[in-house]
């Protein structure tokens, strides 16, 4: 039973592949309403938004550190055994595999404040994510593919077991407020709810095999392994798995029937010069607080086996070699017992920074187009960006430059090159346009692997249409 | 309208990026061949029996014998589907002037016998440490047969000394036994 929910478990985490969750082509790309997400001090450039419901804003990202799904399944004739043995021991226990889903149920957005330019934004919305990020079992990835018999000595390091996963629905208010003529700060309250959580992220221990003294080997357990759920268990219940009832159950805790956290999101940018801009924003500073349907497992133990000592009764009629197998079964039982709990527990979101620095430069020229050309109306960006997100081992950082361009009215476009934990040479690209109020946009990143998506280490997409009125500039 | 236009070019052009990317030259059905097989090394008995302990009221005894009961290992459903092959293998320290027989018996629920081998575990003359290895390999009918064992008696025969002497309560030495398994198992995901 217990084993047939830990299979469930991992497989809800395996399905999905890993993603990050950097949008180095939204951010700051304030023509599109949901750049407001990834700093809540982007100033939005018209009187109100809306995004159509459920295509507001898509957006789905996968990433595998240090492999690519050719490394597994390219069509070359080798032995798929020897390729899965050779990528097991190429990566190593902090390369990772992240995914990541974001779907917009509704947003919307106003200006609204003191003046005939309006010094306010209010942004809102509900979206739902999901996050996984699982590292590379190494240790266990070993045992199970080739045994211990080839490792003698070896330390087997069971901490390797180290992988998060989450559905939640964010609900978010979000205000932008122009303090100077230099400074625009933001800030977004959150109300979390969660769908499901697996947590197993400080498991610690090791297993090892040695030369024994009174037998050939000895094994050396030392155990403290668990796995934190909350959601679960309900839904992979045997009494409750029809699955329309599963689906009622996951609507209701999308809207705010789960297990409850809040968060806030901080920002700021400041307008050096008309041409220098700084920003830097802060997000998901947050957590959730587990209290229903948990079930938690826990092994912790340790335990030196030698083998069996057989005591000849013929010789003495003390204990018989049963007694004494019996005792080391008991002994093996009690170190791998599953203790299950329901304690309730707390999940930190995972927390994303984000700092860019931007320079703009080249005026419209008035001769080309007399329609909308302003002071400080720069058609050309560059910069730079860093973003780092919070991962259970240690942050994952990207490094980005990018160009962004006015091409002409309704049109805009941003490239990026960034450097990350999975590419060198990721280029992306991205598109807005403006047709009367309808706004799309859709921005892909790893551009040069879309000839083989299968070799890429890692890929986003995002997508979605929303309706803008009053654009202040126009 | 003119502007329009370029606006549709792109979107197309974005689009038709994005469309003409695919995935080739993979296989995934590859996956279904997948087999894991792991090698597992695991301590099984040890003893080790001093010299007196073979003389009882100045009697020699010719056999010491113990029988372990009620193994569930290698009954488990995973090493009934799973393991393919193992080998067993057994090492004496004699340091006793007098050679043993070392002998294991693998028996069933019933106490029949499913498989048995045995080794001489070479007297020591000088004193010194005598190691002898014996390696037994399950494989096919002996597999079939270590699958189905549920009791093991292992058995120490004392064999008669060419010169007539006897071993009592003041003999020294001793003879140890200790023993690993390496268990190969193939795993078809």
């Amino acid at each position: 039973m217990v084993a047939k929910k830990l299979i469930i478990i991992a497989m809800l985490l395996m399905a999905q592949y890993s993603f990050t969750q950097n949008k180095q082509l939204l951010f700051g790309f304030n023509d599109i309403p949901q750049s407001v997400m990834i700093n809540p001090s982007t100033t939005l450039d018209n009187n109100w938004f809306v995004g159509f419901p459920l295509l507001s804003h898509l957006h789905a990202n996968f990433g595998a550190s240090g492999m690519s799904a050719f490394d597994l399944f390219a069509d070359d004739g080798r032995d798929f055994n020897t390729k899965v043995q050779n990528l097991v021991l190429r990566l190593d226990d902090n390369d990772f595999f992240t995914t990541t889903q974001q779907l917009d149920i509704f947003s919307g957005g106003f200006a609204f404040g003191r003046g005939v330019e309006k010094d306010r934004y209010l942004s809102f919305g509900m979206y739902v994510e999901t996050d996984v990020v699982a590292y590379h079992p190494k240790d266990y990835a070993i045992l199970a593919l080739e045994g211990n018999a080839a490792h003698i000595n070896r330390v087997f390091d069971l901490s390797d077991l180290n992988a998060r996963g989450e559905a939640v629905s964010v609900l978010h208010v979000g205000v932008t407020k122009k303090m100077n003529k230099k400074l625009t700060i933001g800030a977004r309250g959150k109300i979390y709810s969660s769908v499901f959580n697996v947590r197993s992220t400080r498991n610690r221990g090791s297993f090892i095999t040695q030369e024994g003294q009174n037998n050939l080997l000895r094994h050396t357990f030392d155990l403290d392994l668990s796995v934190n759920t909350s959601g679960i268990n309900s839904l992979t219940d045997d009494d409750t798995s029809d699955l329309s009832d599963d689906i009622k159950t996951i609507r209701k805790r999308m809207f705010f029937g789960g297990n409850l956290g809040l968060g806030i999101d901080l920002g700021f940018t400041y307008e050096a010069s008309d041409q220098l801009t700084y920003e830097a924003s802060l997000l998901d500073i947050g957590f959730i607080r587990h209290t229903k349907d948990i079930e938690n497992y826990r092994v912790k133990g340790t335990y030196v086996y030698e083998g069996i000592n057989p005591i000849f009764t013929e010789i003495a009629d003390d204990q018989t070699a049963e007694d004494y197998w019996n005792e080391v079964a008991d002994n093996f039982e009690d170190l791998f017992e599953v203790d299950t709990t329901r304690s309730k527990y707390t999940t930190w979101r995972p927390l994303k920074f984000n700092a860019a620095v931007r320079y703009k430069f080249g005026k419209k020229n008035t001769e080309d187009c007399n329609c909308l050309s302003k002071d400080g109306d720069y058609i050309n960006a560059v910069g730079a960006q860093l973003y780092a997100i919070k991962r259970p081992k240690s942050p994952q950082l990207a490094l980005t430059a990018f160009y962004y361009r006015r091409l002409f009215q309704g049109l805009n476009l941003k490239a990026t090159y960034t450097v990350d934990s999975f590419s060198y040479k990721n280029v992306g690209l991205g598109i807005s346009t403006q047709i009367g109020a309808l706004n799309m946009f859709l921005l892909a990143d790893n551009l040069l692997e879309y000839q083989n998506l299968a070799k890429a280490q890692s890929a986003s997409l995002q997508f979605g249409i929303n309706f803008i009125f009053g654009r202040s500039k126009n | 309208m003119l502007k329009r236009k370029r606006i549709t070019q792109s979107i197309l052009w974005m689009a038709i990026l994005l469309l003409v990317s695919c995935v080739k030259d993979v296989d995934f059905d590859q996956a279904e061949n997948f087999t894991l097989t792991p090698v597992a090394a695991a301590s099984i008995v040890y003893t080790s029996v001093e010299a007196s302990r073979f003389s009882e009221n100045g009697i020699e005894l010719e056999t010491v014998t113990d029988t372990i009961r009620d193994i569930e290992l290698f009954s488990d459903d995973f090493v009934l589907d799973h393991l393919v092959k193992a080998e067993l293998i057994f090492e004496s320290t004699n340091t006793i002037n007098r050679t043993f027989g070392l002998q294991i018996d693998f028996l069933s629920e019933s106490d029949e016998q499913l498989h048995t081998f045995s080794f001489d575990a070479a007297p020591s003359l000088t004193g010194d440490e005598v190691i002898t290895t014996h390696t037994e390999v399950f494989e096919d009918a002996s597999l079939e047969a270590l699958k189905m064992t549920k009791n093991m008696v292992i058995t120490l025969h004392l064999y008669p000394s060419s010169d007539g002497s006897i071993l009592d309560e003041n003999s020294i030495g001793s003879i140890a036994l200790k023993s690993r398994g390496n268990f190969y198992f193939n795993v078809s995901l």
